[in-house]
């Protein structure tokens, strides 16, 4: 288990977090949000005003009882957004500078292994300035790795690199992570990237964790307002909270009744905040066998049709509501059969477990 | 460290210790001279190397600048001066040892370019004559602050009632030497220089070499002087007694300057 | 020929760079990684000789060293030394002298090592010695040859401080500079001549060596691609 708990003014960091061992972690933030700062205090690059920093019990930071083991003491490895590897060593003396316990042929061996399994083994007497990004990466992978350590940190290691060879990364990087079974800490404002490859997620902004947990969980269940605006829930309404029963809750959208299966609870009358995705907002056909089944039905108007590509963004605003539009993503396919244009009438359906109520 | 550096620096290394062993250690007396009596000096030096076979360091620089190393602790031990008020001050704040002596006197010449001055008139006259008329541009003389040839010089021609006219058309050597370089070189109209040195400097070759007549410059600042300093040793004193010999006179005298109390031969 | 003059000459150079290349490292380096207050005084400080006159300089050591000053007549009475017109006088005015060429192109090749290599160093479990000796020194490796080349270059040059400071002792500070101006003085211009080109030539061969030692490394960087 690696413990994280920081606090710092410049930039500004208060945060408490744990994350699971022998797991992929994602930190997930906007720019600004102090993410590649807190990977830094935990790799022992910058240090805090207050701190406490151990993996598995070896504290390496604790700034109480005057402790802070300075990065080349601790036993982790770093891979940045530019790789940084060293310009005037070949890509195998790049991995070898890492193994410093090591001599001679050993040493050499021993790199040479390393780029073996990241899959660059023959551009071992390369120069960085004769490698592409991805092998550039991958050398640098080889590197952090090299000393076998406990932790891995990643500072958006792909966010430099294109699409394909970010795609081919991710697969080496659980492949890799699968084999050796540590722990790897992966910072990045990539929710995608995070989704793909973490089982944590952490949810950073402005220095505070919003939220914290098993990434299925958290994508599904944004725990305030911040989280959902975060992970890019763009629909965001208010509704009045009416009560709660075996299956879920009921609120009060205007003068819209929508039914939320939801563990939140609140008080009869209160305000609550509530969100859905774009792709649950469901479009529903006439002819329907089943509607009741689609979840609540309301009469919608179209208000803004934006297409983006593979999707059509549709902002709606629905009849008898508390007001706030609603924003459906369809495929091109559904907008022109069923002949969708700004002004014309639509009815949509919300299903209970599409329905999110932030606390 | 690439190969290429290395040995470059080696190299260097090995010449600098190979020629700093060939190179003389500290040897001879240290005399600091005017740059006035440079080839006088030299030509001395010469005559007393072959007379004893001991060689002497020379140093030549202007009075002044000499006397101020001194008194910043240059380890001269023998100080000869163009004017006897920087020895002086030396004597007063303690750097001398023994009573100095006046071993010649300095004479100055009027250096002119070919044809500036009218002939058979006397020189100061002429010179004045060049003046009013505006064929003179540039006027050499050393600095008139610390050279004592350009305070001689200044005085000269004050007395003469030429200062004023030809100040603004002024050259200054930082010393004796340089006013005469300034007069091969520079382009000189006129300038008043050691005789001495524009022997030196073959400056007859170059244009017109007249003489000043005695009256027309004040005698006292041109007595060079020398004194023994606290740094000498028996070396220095014995060379110091040289340069009072008839042998020393002689080439004072071939070489531009006269003795004190007597004309110019 | 003045052949105790060119020794001189090169003794010097080689001195100054001996004793001012490892300082100028320090303190490249130093203020190349450091951030603190006073920085950008110590920087003008380090600058000050290129914007002085060398005469300036001169006088203000002679001021200061002399044998009338306090500190002179201290060094005087400890080292039995004297640091004005002696030879380890110019080996000083000169190590003061040629202080922003030694230090000026090594802190700026120490700050071009930037902050990511450096982590990534320390990440690699480097210690500062190992990351200065493996990865700054190769790196800054130019800017360090480029500073011992222009300090060597400039001391055989040099002339104002030397003259101040020295004197024109043969055999002790009369360098190859000032006896180039001494014979000019004795109306020599023959013999000024030949000592002129010969320095001359030695800091031409100085120079193209040391841009040739630089090329031929980025030739060899760039080869291994």
């Amino acid at each position: 288990m690696l413990t994280v708990s920081l606090e710092h003014d410049h930039p500004k960091l208060a945060l408490d977090f744990q994350l699971p061992r022998g797991q992929v972690s994602a930190i997930v933030g906007p720019s600004g949000s102090g993410k590649t700062s807190v990977l830094r205090a935990v790799a022992g690059l910058l240090s805090t005003r207050s701190a406490r920093i151990s993996l598995e019990g070896d504290t390496w930071a604790d700034t109480e009882r005057g402790v802070f083991l300075p990065a080349y003491q601790r036993p982790l490895g770093f891979v940045g957004q530019r790789y940084a590897l060293f310009p005037h060593l070949s890509a195998v003396a790049n991995v070898a500078a890492a193994l410093v316990h090591l001599r001679g042929a050993e040493r050499q061996r021993e790199a040479q292994a390393g780029l073996d399994a990241v899959g660059i083994g023959g551009l071992a007497s390369r120069s960085p300035s004769a490698l592409s990004g991805g092998q550039c990466q991958r050398v640098a992978m080889a590197r952090a790795l090299a000393r076998k350590p406990r932790l891995l940190l990643l500072d958006e290691p792909f966010s430099a690199l294109d699409r394909s060879t970010r795609k081919r990364l991710h697969v080496e990087l659980k492949r890799l992570q699968a084999g050796l079974g540590m722990t790897v800490v992966l910072v990045t404002h990539d929710l995608d990237e995070a989704a793909q490859l973490s089982q944590t997620l952490c949810l950073l902004r402005r220095g505070r964790v919003l939220q914290s947990g098993s990434t299925p969980e958290v994508l599904r269940q944004p725990a305030s307002v911040e989280a959902a605006r975060l992970m890019d829930f763009s629909n965001l309404a208010k509704a009045e909270w009416v009560g709660t029963d075996r299956e879920g809750a009921t609120l009060r959208w205007g003068e819209l009744v929508l039914r939320a299966a939801t563990k939140v609870v609140s008080k009869p009358g209160a305000t609550v905040s509530w969100t859905i995705r774009s792709s649950d907002v469901f479009l529903v056909k006439d002819g329907h066998p089943d509607e009741s089944s689609l979840g609540i039905l309301a009469s919608a108007r179209v208000t803004e049709i934006i297409s983006m590509g593979g999707s059509i963004l549709v902002t709606v605003s629905v009849d008898h509501s508390g007001g706030e539009p609603l924003r459906m993503r369809l495929r091109p396919g559904a907008v022109h059969r069923h002949g969708v244009h700004v002004g014309c009438r639509l009815r949509i359906a919300l299903h209970p477990e599409a329905v999110i109520v932030l606390a | 460290m690439t190969r290429l550096g290395r040995t470059f620096l080696l190299l260097l290394a090995s010449i600098g210790l190979l020629i700093g062993a060939e190179a003389s250690a500290a040897e001879g007396p240290l005399v600091a001279a005017a740059a006035s009596t440079r080839a006088a000096l030299e030509d001395v030096a010469a005559r007393y190397l072959e007379a004893t076979g001991e060689s002497v360091r020379l140093v030549f620089a202007s009075s002044g600048m000499l006397a101020q190393q001194i008194e910043n602790g240059a380890p001269f031990g023998l100080f000869l001066s163009a004017n006897g008020a920087y020895v002086t001050r030396l004597a007063n704040a303690g750097w001398t040892r023994g009573a100095p002596v006046v071993y010649a006197g300095g004479v100055l010449a009027l250096f002119t370019r070919h044809g500036l001055l009218d002939v058979n008139t006397k020189p100061l006259a002429a010179l004045r004559r060049a003046l009013t008329a505006g064929r003179i541009e540039r006027f050499v003389i050393a600095n008139p602050e610390h050279a004592p040839y350009g305070s001689a010089a200044r005085a000269a021609l004050g007395d003469a009632g030429l200062w004023e006219k030809v100040r603004p058309l002024l050259l200054l050597g930082a010393n004796a030497g340089q006013a005469v370089q300034y007069s091969i070189q520079a382009g000189v109209d006129a300038a008043l220089v050691p005789l001495s040195l524009a022997r030196a400097a073959a400056l007859a070759q170059l244009g017109d070499l007249q003489l000043l007549p005695a009256a027309s410059h004040p005698d006292m600042p041109l007595h060079q002087v020398m004194v023994m300093l606290q740094n000498s040793d028996v070396a220095t004193q014995r060379f110091f007694e040289y340069l009072q010999s008839t042998d020393a006179q002689a080439a004072f005298i071939h070489h531009g300057l006269k003795l004190p109390t007597l004309a110019l031969e | 020929m003045d052949w105790s003059a060119l020794s001189l000459s090169l003794e010097l150079a080689v001195w100054t760079l001996a004793l001012l290349l490892p300082v100028g490292i320090l303190i490249g380096r130093w203020l190349a990684r450091t951030e603190f207050r006073g920085r950008p005084l110590l920087q003008a400080i380090c600058a000050l000789p290129l914007v002085l006159p060398p005469t300036v300089v001169g006088y203000y050591l002679l001021t200061f060293m002399g044998a009338r000053s306090p500190l002179g007549t201290a060094i005087d009475a400890w080292f039995g030394l004297s640091l004005v017109f002696s030879f380890p006088g110019l080996v000083f005015a000169s190590l003061l002298v040629n202080l922003p060429f030694a230090v000026l192109p090594v802190q700026r090749a120490f700050e071009g090592v930037s902050q990511e290599l450096h982590d990534a160093a320390a990440c690699c479990g480097m210690n500062p010695w190992r990351v200065f000796a493996r990865i700054e020194m190769p790196l800054a490796w130019p800017g360090v040859l480029s500073a011992a080349v222009l300090t060597f270059g400039h001391t055989l040059g040099e002339f104002g401080v030397v003259l101040m400071v020295g004197g024109n002792i043969p055999g002790e500070t009369r360098t190859l500079s000032i006896a180039i101006f001494d014979r000019i003085q004795a109306f020599d211009p023959g013999a000024a001549g030949r000592m002129a080109a010969l320095l001359l030539l030695i800091s031409l061969v100085t120079v193209a060596l040391g841009y040739g030692a630089l090329e031929g490394r980025a030739r060899r960087g760039a080869g291994q691609g």
